[in-house]
C-alpha cells in the first residue's frame, strides 16, 4: 500500500491531497452557484408574479371604476313621427292572405312576443298550401 | 510498363498497403458506430458524422494532414507549406480548436431550450448540480490511475479534461479539452458523445439500483405556468451571476443564454429559427466530422484511450448516481413529493436523459408523467456542467 502511494506521489504532477481538495471544492462551487441561482430564480419569480398580480388588480379596479363612473348611453332619439302602438312600419306583401287574416297574424305575433306592433317590421305573409 | 506492373504499382500506393492495423481497427469501430447511429438510432445526428469522420481519416489519414503543425502534436513542420496545404478536415477543425463550434452549438441549444420547467421548480437547479458528482469522482480516478502498473497515468490537466465527460455535455467536453489537453480531444469527444448516445442503456440500471419501487411510483404535482417576463429575465440573470462568479464560463454560458434570449424575447424569431435549425445543423456536421477525424488509429489506439473510455463510463455512472441520490434526499425533505427518477436527468444530455426518466417512471406507474419534471434538472445540468468546466478551467488553465 505504501509503495503504491509512493509511486503515485512520484508520478503525479499534483499531490493527491490537492486533487481531493480540488474535487471537493469543485462540487461545492457548483452546488453553491446553482443554489444561489435557485434562490435568485425563486425571488425573481415571486417578484415578477407580485408585480403582475398587482398590475392585474389595478387594471381590474380601474376597469370597474371606469364602468361605474361611465354614464349609461342615452337612447338615440327617434327620427321622424312616432308610430301609434297599433300600427306597423314598412310595406307588407301578402300572398294568398286577405288583409283581415294578416292583421290577426300580426296581432298574435305582437302579443306572443311582447313587442308592440310599432316596433315590429313585417316583410311578407304567405299562406302555405297543404 | 506491363498491365501487371501497373496494377501492382496501383495496389502498392493504395490504402491497402499504407494503412496500419490500428487504422483497420478504427475502420471497424466506425462501422460499429455507423450501425448504432443508423440501425439503433442512438443520437444519429451526432454519431453518424462522428463515425464517418473516423472512417474517412482512417482510410485516408492525410485528410487531417497538418504540415504547419497548427494543431498537431506529432510530426514535423514543413517550412514551405501554406495554410491551404493542410488536409481539408484539418482546416475545418480550426472551428473546434478555437472553441467556435462548441460555443455556437451552445447558442443553438439555448435557442432550443425551454427553461420553463426549471423556473417553475427552482429546486431542479440543485439536482443539476448534484449530477455533476461524476466529474469530480472521475477526476480523482484519473489522477489515481497513475498508480496502476505499466500505466503512466494522466496529468492534472488531462484528468480534468477526462473528468468533464461526466457532465454528459459534448460541446462542454470539447471546449474544456481543447484548452487543457487538446491532444486528447479525439478520445474524449468520442467517449462523451458515445456515452450520451448510450444513456438509455447506462442510466436505467443505476436508477433502479438506487431507488425503491415505492419511490419510482411517486406521482408529482403539475408544474405552475411560468410567465413570459420570467423567461426573458432568466437568461440575463444567469449570465450576469455566473459570469461574474466564474468569468471563464462566459463563452459557453453566454452563448447558451444568448440563444435562449433569442427564443424568449419574442422579437428575434428569425435569429432564433436560424440558431435552432440552419446554424445548428451546419455546425453539427462540421463539428461531428472533424471530431470523428481526430480518431486516427495510430494516435487513438493506445492504453490512454482505453483508460479514458473506462473513466468516462464511471463518470457517467457517478453523475447519474449523484442526481438520483440527491433527488432521494429532496424527496425525504419534501415528504414524498419528488420522484427520485428525475434526479438522473441532471446529467445534461438534453433531452435524452429527461426522456429516460419519463420512460422509467411510466414503467412503474403508467399514469405518471415525469417528462416536464425531469426537464428542469436536465437543463439545470447544462448550466451545472458549464459551471464545473469553468471551475476546472479556472483551476488548471493557467
Amino acid at each position: 500500500m505504501f509503495n503504491i502511494i509512493l509511486a503515485l506521489a512520484n508520478k503525479r504532477d499534483i499531490p493527491i491531497g490537492e486533487a481531493v481538495n480540488i474535487s471537493v471544492t469543485g462540487i461545492v462551487v457548483v452546488m453553491l452557484v446553482l443554489a444561489l441561482l435557485a434562490v435568485l430564480v425563486l425571488l425573481l419569480s415571486k417578484g415578477i408574479r407580485a408585480v403582475e398580480s398587482a398590475a392585474k388588480k389595478r387594471n381590474g379596479k380601474k376597469a370597474d371604476s371606469e364602468s361605474a363612473e361611465a354614464k349609461p348611453a342615452e337612447p338615440s332619439k327617434p327620427v321622424g313621427t312616432a308610430l301609434p302602438e297599433s300600427a306597423s312600419a314598412g310595406d307588407l306583401d301578402l300572398y294568398n292572405v286577405d288583409e283581415k287574416t294578416a292583421a290577426v297574424i300580426m296581432a298574435i305575433v305582437s302579443n306572443e312576443s311582447g313587442i308592440p306592433l310599432n316596433r315590429l317590421l313585417f316583410k311578407s305573409i304567405k299562406a302555405i298550401e297543404k | 510498363m506491363s498491365v501487371v506492373n501497373a496494377i501492382v504499382e496501383i495496389f502498392q500506393e493504395s490504402g491497402f498497403m499504407s494503412l496500419s492495423w490500428q487504422n483497420w481497427v478504427m475502420i471497424l469501430v466506425s462501422f460499429g458506430l455507423l450501425y448504432l447511429a443508423i440501425v439503433k438510432k442512438f443520437e444519429p445526428l451526432l454519431l453518424l458524422p462522428i463515425a464517418f469522420g473516423m472512417l474517412l481519416v482512417n482510410i485516408y489519414p492525410d485528410i487531417m494532414a497538418d504540415p504547419l503543425m497548427m494543431s498537431s502534436y506529432e510530426g514535423t513542420v514543413d517550412p514551405n507549406a501554406h495554410w491551404y496545404d493542410a488536409g481539408v478536415l484539418r482546416l475545418i477543425y480550426a472551428g473546434v480548436k478555437s472553441s467556435i463550434f462548441p460555443c455556437l452549438i451552445f447558442m443553438a441549444v439555448g435557442a432550443m431550450t425551454d427553461f420553463g420547467p426549471l423556473l417553475a421548480n427552482p429546486m431542479s437547479l440543485l439536482l443539476g448540480a448534484a449530477a455533476q458528482l461524476g466529474i469530480y469522482v472521475a477526476f480523482m480516478i484519473a489522477i489515481l490511475s497513475g498508480g496502476l502498473p505499466f500505466f503512466d497515468g494522466f496529468t492534472a490537466k488531462e484528468a480534468a479534461s477526462i473528468a468533464i465527460i461526466g457532465g454528459a455535455d459534448g460541446p462542454t467536453a470539447i471546449w474544456l479539452t481543447s484548452q487543457l489537453a487538446p491532444h486528447l480531444l479525439g478520445p474524449i469527444a468520442v467517449a462523451a458523445y458515445s456515452y450520451m448516445a448510450l444513456i438509455p442503456l447506462i442510466q436505467p440500471p443505476i436508477m433502479k439500483l438506487l431507488t425503491t419501487k415505492k419511490e419510482r411510483e411517486i406521482k408529482m404535482d403539475q408544474l405552475r405556468t411560468v410567465s413570459k417576463a420570467e423567461k426573458i429575465i432568466f437568461p440575463i440573470v444567469v449570465t450576469v451571476l455566473c459570469v461574474l462568479i466564474l468569468p471563464s464560463v462566459a463563452p459557453l454560458l453566454g452563448m447558451l443564454m444568448l440563444g435562449n434570449l433569442f427564443r424568449e424575447s419574442g422579437v428575434t424569431d428569425r435569429l432564433s429559427d436560424t440558431a435552432q435549425n440552419a446554424l445548428c445543423n451546419i455546425v453539427t456536421i462540421l463539428l461531428g466530422v472533424t471530431v470523428g477525424a481526430t480518431a486516427e488509429g495510430k494516435t487513438f489506439l493506445d492504453l490512454k484511450t482505453i483508460a479514458i473510455i473506462i473513466i468516462g463510463l464511471l463518470a457517467f455512472a457517478f453523475s447519474t448516481a449523484g442526481g438520483v441520490l440527491f433527488a432521494k434526499l429532496l424527496n425525504v425533505i419534501t415528504r414524498g413529493k419528488i420522484n427520485p427518477l428525475i434526479g438522473s436527468a441532471g446529467v445534461s444530455a438534453v433531452p435524452m436523459a429527461a426522456r429516460v426518466s419519463q420512460v422509467e417512471g411510466r414503467k412503474y406507474n403508467p399514469s405518471n408523467f415525469l417528462l416536464m419534471h425531469a426537464m428542469g434538472p436536465n437543463v439545470a445540468g447544462v448550466i451545472g456542467s458549464a459551471v464545473a468546466a469553468g471551475f476546472l478551467l479556472m483551476t488548471f488553465g493557467k
